[in-house]
């Protein structure tokens, strides 16, 4: 028999584990609906955590340590922007070099700044901060309301994303964008800058995931921190459908099996073993590879999602 | 007899080119001196060939181009439009060729991406100004309607309503009714004449003569990228004004019809479906025979790519059988109906006719490439292919100046050339041909046509799928009409009845 608080503490910590899901994919979704396909995702959340744990770990100052990892995510979304707006390089490649650039460089740096090639650890962290009322509510408060404040903006962020695609002016040319590039330049609206709005959107929020894993989750920083959220995130956009609110959903569902892997053993201890553990830490990415099958299909994005804009 | 204009300032003009050049990144020199003087309040049309550089003419008015030398004056004043939306702050808008609507929008959407201004989206005053202006168009449009669902021709109605909700003067349209049924044609005109007396200037570009005879005041002839003359509409007729589009033009020869025989395809009650699963051919039955052209003619996205992927084994099949040569095809691999005998020009013509970047000797040697003599014991004999090349170049007067050179480097009219030569030298007996003259000049497309007849008077069937209803005319010896994934009608072309004709079209019969 499964204990209430067990399941509680599942609940809390799906969304605690979401949070950098949710901010990158939201990201990644405002980018796609303007036609970019943005595998450097994952490069851009990784500078965020280690400029994130270099602000903080240098300056002392966790609230500059979130400054930095913005300025992290939004230069390396915007260096993409670069090789594929101004360039015209093909999408794809150009995401995937952001990565290696991204995992060159963050570990060239800490090898050369730290001894021993290994982060030292942060003296604190961004802790939970418990909403007065709200955090009072039995079970619901212990779900929702007693975390840090990266959840709460990653769940404020998903209206505000989807009110900005759908309500306003700028969200419907970002749209037409995405749908077709150059019908939107031939009715005047600017593609170059409506692009760089967009990944500039991306950068803050993929900084923002990325950072938060070293300044308020794990307190050091290491290469492989950002695992394969990045990736995960690109295919939570598809799964959700391009809709904040999906791309919500997906978030929650990788989070549930990510904890759902961790806590295995104490929610099943009859099937838990050293062995069996290992084989559960596939369960995300197994997850996202059935959700993909399963949900992907036949869905529809952006018609320009990846293309190079052609020579005329 | 030079009535060539003067005065640029002069306040009748709505617009005036003065000496209009445009030479391309690529050496194409689209446009040359160009002067003219567009009358305010008058349908004028620019009348040529493709390639004559009329759309160029349309897209610098427009915005979308800059001249490289000349001056462009609107109502008088010199004009320096840098984008698009400094020729709407002038008034101008253009209806493409291609749409600019987004398929996956709405037509409030669509509207909305123009008219609205930064900050929220204020869809109620879209939705006001859409029912005011369709309203003084005379026309019924639902704002929520997605494009991509609204037949070909009420998506143009929403192009021409987008640009009048921008209080736009000067109506630039390019080739405004090659989308459209001969009966839709004729509503579109009277919107065009409702638009004149409302004060509007109208720029259409087409090429064909009958409608600039039909709906223009003036009209000016483009060839080579110069002015040829400009004529009042009254003064002009069909041959002078063919004697002007084309230097040197020979009276199209009359086609024969054919002999038909034997069936070589037979089509019984397919099902095919489209790419996002709705069915897309519906119970269709077909017999092609041999000698015989028979030519489909409908609106398109009534299932007619479908119909052909699915002949082609590009497309799975849900029901039904195909035979070619008494030999069923249906689900078979492409490969394996290739061998049967089929042969095929494809619409696109870039990506699924030939491989841009290979040279000239293998895509003409593509679809032999496997037996002798192209290849003994699976290695390539390369000097037959280019005899093999040089050949068909000769046969077919493909200009190259190398059997080796790569296919981007032809244009258009050579591609479809190569593309036919290899067709047809393939020893195939069904011919499937669509849209084989899009984008060609009437030269060029006089060859194919020929090409297409020689074929059939050897013998052969030919499925001739194409837009455009003339072409479908002069050569088809039966015409199928096309629409909602099933035949609704059949012609002959003798004694056509074109309004009978269109009306299937529309699925109206």
């Amino acid at each position: 028999m499964i204990e209430w608080a067990i399941l509680v503490g599942v609940a809390a910590a799906t969304l605690r584990v979401a949070a950098p899901l949710i901010l990158a994919s939201l990201g990644e979704t405002v980018v796609e609906k303007a036609g970019l396909l943005n595998l450097g995702l994952q490069g851009a959340m990784l500078v965020g955590a280690f400029s994130g744990f270099m602000g903080a770990f240098f300056t002392g100052s966790l609230w500059l340590g979130l400054v930095c990892c913005v300025i992290g995510g939004t230069i390396t979304t915007l260096l993409y922007g670069v090789l594929v707006i101004n360039l015209n390089l093909d999408q794809v490649v150009s995401g995937l070099a952001i990565n290696l650039l991204a995992g060159g460089l963050t570990l060239y740096f800490t090898r050369a700044l730290f001894t021993g090639g290994v982060a030292p650890y942060l003296q604190e962290l961004f802790g939970p901060m418990q909403i007065p009322l709200l955090g009072s509510i039995p079970i619901l408060g212990e779900i929702i309301f007693s975390h840090t404040g990266f959840v709460y903006f990653g769940l404020i962020c998903v209206p505000l994303i989807s009110i900005l695609l759908t309500k306003t002016t700028f969200g419907l040319r970002l749209r037409s964008i995405g749908e077709d590039p150059v019908i939107a330049s031939y009715l005047g609206i600017d593609v170059v800058k409506m692009r760089y709005v967009a990944l500039f959107i991306e950068g803050i929020l993929a900084g923002i995931a990325g950072g938060l894993l070293t300044i308020s989750m794990f307190n050091t920083f290491d290469t492989r921190i950002v695992a394969a959220r990045g990736f995960v995130a690109v295919s939570i956009v598809i799964l959700g459908r391009w809709n904040p609110l999906g791309v919500l959903a997906g978030s929650l569902l990788f989070g549930f099996t990510e904890v759902l892997s961790l806590r295995i053993g104490i929610l099943f201890p009859e099937i838990s073993s050293a062995s069996t553990n290992q084989l559960f830490a596939l369960l995300p990415y197994l997850v996202a590879l059935i959700a993909l099958i399963v949900g992907g299909r036949r869905v529809r994005g952006p018609a320009s999602l990846g293309k190079r804009v052609g020579r005329e | 007899m030079d009535n060539r204009p003067s005065d640029p300032k002069k306040e009748d003009y709505a617009i005036f080119l003065k000496e209009i050049t445009k030479t391309f990144p690529n050496g194409t020199v689209a446009n040359f001196g160009i002067t003219l003087g567009i009358l305010k309040g008058e349908v004028h049309a620019i009348l040529g060939e493709n390639g004559a550089g009329k759309t160029t003419l349309l897209r610098m008015i427009s915005g979308i181009l800059k001249p490289d030398s000349g001056e462009i004056f609107i109502d008088g004043k010199s004009a320096k439009m840098r984008d698009p939306m400094d020729a709407s702050r002038l008034g101008i808008g253009m209806v493409h060729q291609h749409f600019t609507l987004i398929p996956e929008f709405t037509v409030r959407e669509n509207v909305a991406l123009v008219l609205a201004e930064s900050g929220w989206l204020d869809l109620k005053k879209v939705d006001a100004k859409i029912v005011e202006v369709s309203e003084k168009m005379g026309i019924e449009i639902d704002p929520e309607a997605k494009i991509e669902n609204l037949p070909v021709g009420k998506r143009q109605l929403v192009e021409i309503l987008r640009l009048l909700c921008r209080d736009v003067k000067i109506l630039l349209l390019d080739e405004p009714t090659s989308v459209l049924t001969p009966i839709e044609v004729d509503s579109f005109f009277r919107i065009i004449r409702d638009l004149k007396s409302s004060g509007k200037t109208i720029v259409l570009v087409t090429h064909k003569m009958k409608e600039a005879l039909k709906i223009s005041d003036r009209v000016t002839v483009l060839r080579g990228g110069r002015v040829i003359r400009t004529v009042p509409t009254t003064e002009a007729d069909e041959a002078l004004l063919a004697s002007l589009v084309v230097e040197g033009l020979a009276a199209p020869p009359v086609v024969k019809r054919g002999t038909p025989g034997d069936p070589i395809l037979s089509i019984d009650s397919i099902i095919v479906k489209d790419d996002r699963g709705r069915t897309a051919v519906d119970g269709l039955s077909l017999v092609v025979r041999a000698g015989e052209i028979v030519g489909i003619a409908g609106v398109a996205g009534n299932g007619q790519k479908e119909l052909v992927e699915a002949i082609s084994g590009l497309r799975r099949v849900e029901s039904g059988i195909i035979t070619l040569s008494s030999q069923d095809i249906t689900n078979k691999s492409t490969r394996f109906i290739i061998e049967k005998g089929l042969s095929y020009i494809p619409e696109d013509r870039m990506h699924r006719g030939v491989v841009l970047t290979m040279g000239i000797h293998d895509n003409l040697a593509l679809k032999c490439i496997e037996r002798p003599p192209m290849s003994k014991n699976w290695v390539i004999d390369r000097r037959s292919m280019i005899n093999y090349a040089e050949r068909l170049i000769s046969d077919f007067s493909i200009k190259a100046s190398d059997p080796c050179m790569s296919v981007e480097n032809l244009s258009g009219g050579n591609i479809q050339k190569l593309i036919i030569a290899r067709e047809l030298s393939n020893g195939g007996t069904f011919l499937i041909a669509e849209q084989p003259t899009a984008g060609l000049d009437i030269k060029a497309s006089e060859v194919v046509h020929q090409r297409l007849i020689d074929l059939r008077s050897r013998g052969a069937g030919i499925l001739l799928v194409s837009s455009d209803l003339d072409e479908i005319i002069k050569l088809s010896d039966r015409i199928c009409v096309m629409f909602g994934g099933k035949i609704v009608g059949e012609f002959f072309p003798e004694n056509l009845d074109l309004e009978r004709l269109s009306r299937a079209m529309l699925g109206a019969e």
